[in-house]
């Protein structure tokens, strides 16, 4: 039976919500193999979100069921109040689950959604949220100029050339070093973005006096909380590679896709930046010229995916 | 960069949620005076949760702030698998606030919200189900008769189904025995006691299927379909736990034409913050007997022997060490190429 009055009914205000909440989905199943310094990349895309924000926001951090290393490494930052919100799943609900849950419960109005393997620079959030005011049908905003395939912008074309107070310019206004940076971030080899930067070109938007680039990514971006209620929920059935609907779903629904001018992110991928002291990469040795071998190759890589299953179940 | 394949992109399944979730909210802001008890008392009701649900469930919990003693407690819990979903708020953001994270994000079908101090017992499930089935409006259906009227007689979305000959409404006296364990749970006066002894509770009946339901929901334990809990959300969350608040959801429900239901019989049992040797012994009796033992957990697909057998291996200290080794290595040898560049 309950004894004396509940104290909790006599907290007489509650912390309101920031006005931003910035959300990272963290899925870091052990430290090895692929995964191996995924938790200093992810220490080093926490850290660099508290360093360089200067606008008032909530951190909210989703785990995907991540390791124990991690799950401490999280645990221990909740309790010191640098994460306002900290949400364990036991399962990996796939990054769609993940983004049901937390573009749903996120309290904020504006939502700055990132992968945990970014590196953020000051500046982002203000440049981010500038464009969002500057041009009210933005459906995302991701803070570094990148190029991705006209089909996922129609929208924003169709949308500046039918506006007489926007100049829609085109260009390379992508910096040469700016795109490749975050090409190799991706994997490509340097021959293949020096292909596709001299094949393309990009369009620059002006409106109330704010600039951005035509383009925009899900692995780091910012947007109205309301504006993403009309995709939820995201199909969940699988770990990855559904996301990119968000993509195409913004776009079909008229929303603008933009990035800033400056590149005010990075995408650190699965490696350490050198200049937090990462480990060093091995050298070449004849096991490693043995693998490049394709019959030796492909047992090699079944064997890496069984072992990874082990962990995943 | 990224360097080699991320194998999360290797078309393995996500873990698809159970048709329930069930969630609850915890505050114990230390262990002491009114919340001595609190920790225990969280555990039993999670032993009966267990004990007592019919199907598998997705486990929420929603820490709201609550000390270190407890929120280890909690991550202790989650490390052996008996938390689904642990979200630790950094502060109290009050029981709407938590009710916003819930019940926008909760995946499942159906959502069982309870506070953490409340005894499940068997049959809870089923007979909240048969309610739901009997009426399809049905937003929020408690499992115990609901007692106090929330709303003062305000709500009117079951003054739509008056008309209908499907249902009829009439007076339900509830057994003195359930009277008796309502006033003890919320530690009720003897004044309060002898007005739920004499005022009857109003009922509507489901003819076809012969279901009884109580007319009003209690917020200490309710049964929320998803596609209702996604309407009344956001709810306003300025005090800890202020009944207007939380009376919110109730005006939100009743204007959407949800109703308000609860069974007639009680399933479930307020503990409160005391634990005396009733207490014990109704849960130690939920807890033991065989027949109410529910299939707690459910596991969604059945892997092989073989699977199994090598899912544990890899768990063991010596050969985890030796299959991270073993998978560190052939990263290295398999992407070594990309890592120099």
């Amino acid at each position: 039976m309950r004894v004396g009055q509940n104290p909790a009914k006599s907290i007489d205000s509650v912390p309101q919500p920031a006005n931003v909440t910035v959300a990272v989905v963290t899925y870091i199943p052990f430290l090895s193999g692929y995964y191996a310094q995924s938790l200093d990349v992810l220490k080093v895309c926490l850290e660099s979100i508290w360093e360089n924000t200067s606008a008032d926001y909530d951190m909210l951090v989703f785990d995907n069921a991540s390791c124990p290393e991690v799950r401490d490494y999280l645990n221990e930052l909740q309790r010191q109040e640098h994460i306002q919100y900290l949400v364990l799943s036991d399962k990996n609900v796939g990054k769609g689950g993940a983004w049901n849950f937390i573009f749903q419960a996120a309290p904020g109005e504006y939502i700055a959604y990132t992968d945990s393997d970014v590196r953020f620079y000051p500046g982002w959030l203000a440049h981010s949220l500038a464009i969002l005011e500057a041009f009210p049908q933005t459906g995302m905003v991701t803070a570094r100029p990148m190029r991705t395939p006209e089909a996922f912008y129609t929208a924003t074309l169709e949308w500046a050339r039918s506006q007489p107070d926007v100049v829609l310019e085109n260009g390379q206004y992508i910096p040469w070093e700016t795109y490749l940076q975050h090409v190799l971030s991706l994997g490509t080899s340097a021959e293949q973005a020096r292909e596709w930067y001299e094949s393309r070109s990009d369009w620059r938007l002006t409106h109330r006096g704010v600039q951005a680039l035509v383009s925009a990514a899900h692995f780091q971006f910012t947007t109205r909380k309301a504006s993403l209620g009309q995709f939820l929920p995201f199909k969940m059935d699988r770990p990855m590679g559904q996301v990119r609907s968000l993509d195409e779903q913004i776009n079909q629904a008229g929303l603008l896709r933009l990035t800033t001018c400056d590149p005010l992110v990075t995408h650190m991928g699965n490696q350490a930046p050198a200049d937090i002291g990462s480990r060093p990469t091995p050298a070449s040795t004849r096991a490693n010229r043995l693998a490049e071998i394709s019959f030796i190759r492909k047992p090699l890589l079944r064997l890496y995916d069984a072992i990874f299953k082990l962990y995943y179940q | 960069m990224r360097t080699g394949k991320n194998p999360a992109k290797d078309g393995l399944p996500a873990y698809t949620p159970h048709r329930l979730g069930v969630a609850l909210i915890v505050y114990i802001p230390f262990t002491e005076g009114y919340f001595e008890n609190s920790l225990e008392i969280f555990r039993y009701q999670l032993d009966s949760l267990r004990a007592t649900t019919g199907e598998p469930f997705d486990l929420l919990v929603f820490d709201n702030g609550s000390c270190a003693q407890a929120v280890s407690a909690m991550q202790e819990m989650y490390d052996q698998h008996q938390i689904d979903w642990l979200i630790l708020s950094a502060h109290n953001i009050g029981k709407a606030g938590a009710w916003n994270w819930i019940f926008a994000s909760m995946p499942n079908e159906l959502i069982c919200y309870a506070d953490s101090d409340v005894l499940f017992r068997p049959g809870w499930l089923e007979a909240s189900l048969q309610v739901l089935q009997a009426f399809p409006m049905a937003g929020m259906i408690g499992a115990q008769p609901n007692f106090y009227d929330v709303m003062a007689g305000e709500g009117t979305a079951h003054l739509a189904l008056q008309e209908n000959d499907t249902y009829t409404f009439g007076d339900y006296w509830p057994a003195k025995e359930t009277i008796d364990e309502y006033c003890f749970g919320i530690g009720a006066s003897e004044e309060l006691a002898a007005q739920f002894h004499s005022i009857p509770l109003p009922a509507i009946t489901e003819q076809q299927l012969e279901v009884k339901a109580i007319i009003g929901a209690s917020h200490m334990q309710f049964l929320i379909p998803r596609e209702v809990s996604r309407q009344v959300v956001p709810l306003p969350s300025t005090k800890g736990l202020l009944r207007k608040e939380t009376m919110s959801i109730d005006y939100k429900i009743d204007e959407l034409g949800y109703l308000h239901l609860s069974t007639p019989e009680s399933y479930v049992f307020h503990m409160g913050n005391t634990v005396n040797e009733r207490l014990i012994e109704e849960v130690e009796h939920i807890t033991a007997s065989p027949e109410i033992s529910a299939p707690a957990r459910q596991k969604s697909a059945k892997p092989s022997t073989v699977q199994r057998w090598l899912t544990s291996l890899a768990k063991h200290p010596r050969f985890n060490r030796l299959f991270l080794r073993l998978y560190n290595l052939l990263f290295r040898a398999l992407y070594s190429e990309a890592m120099e560049k």
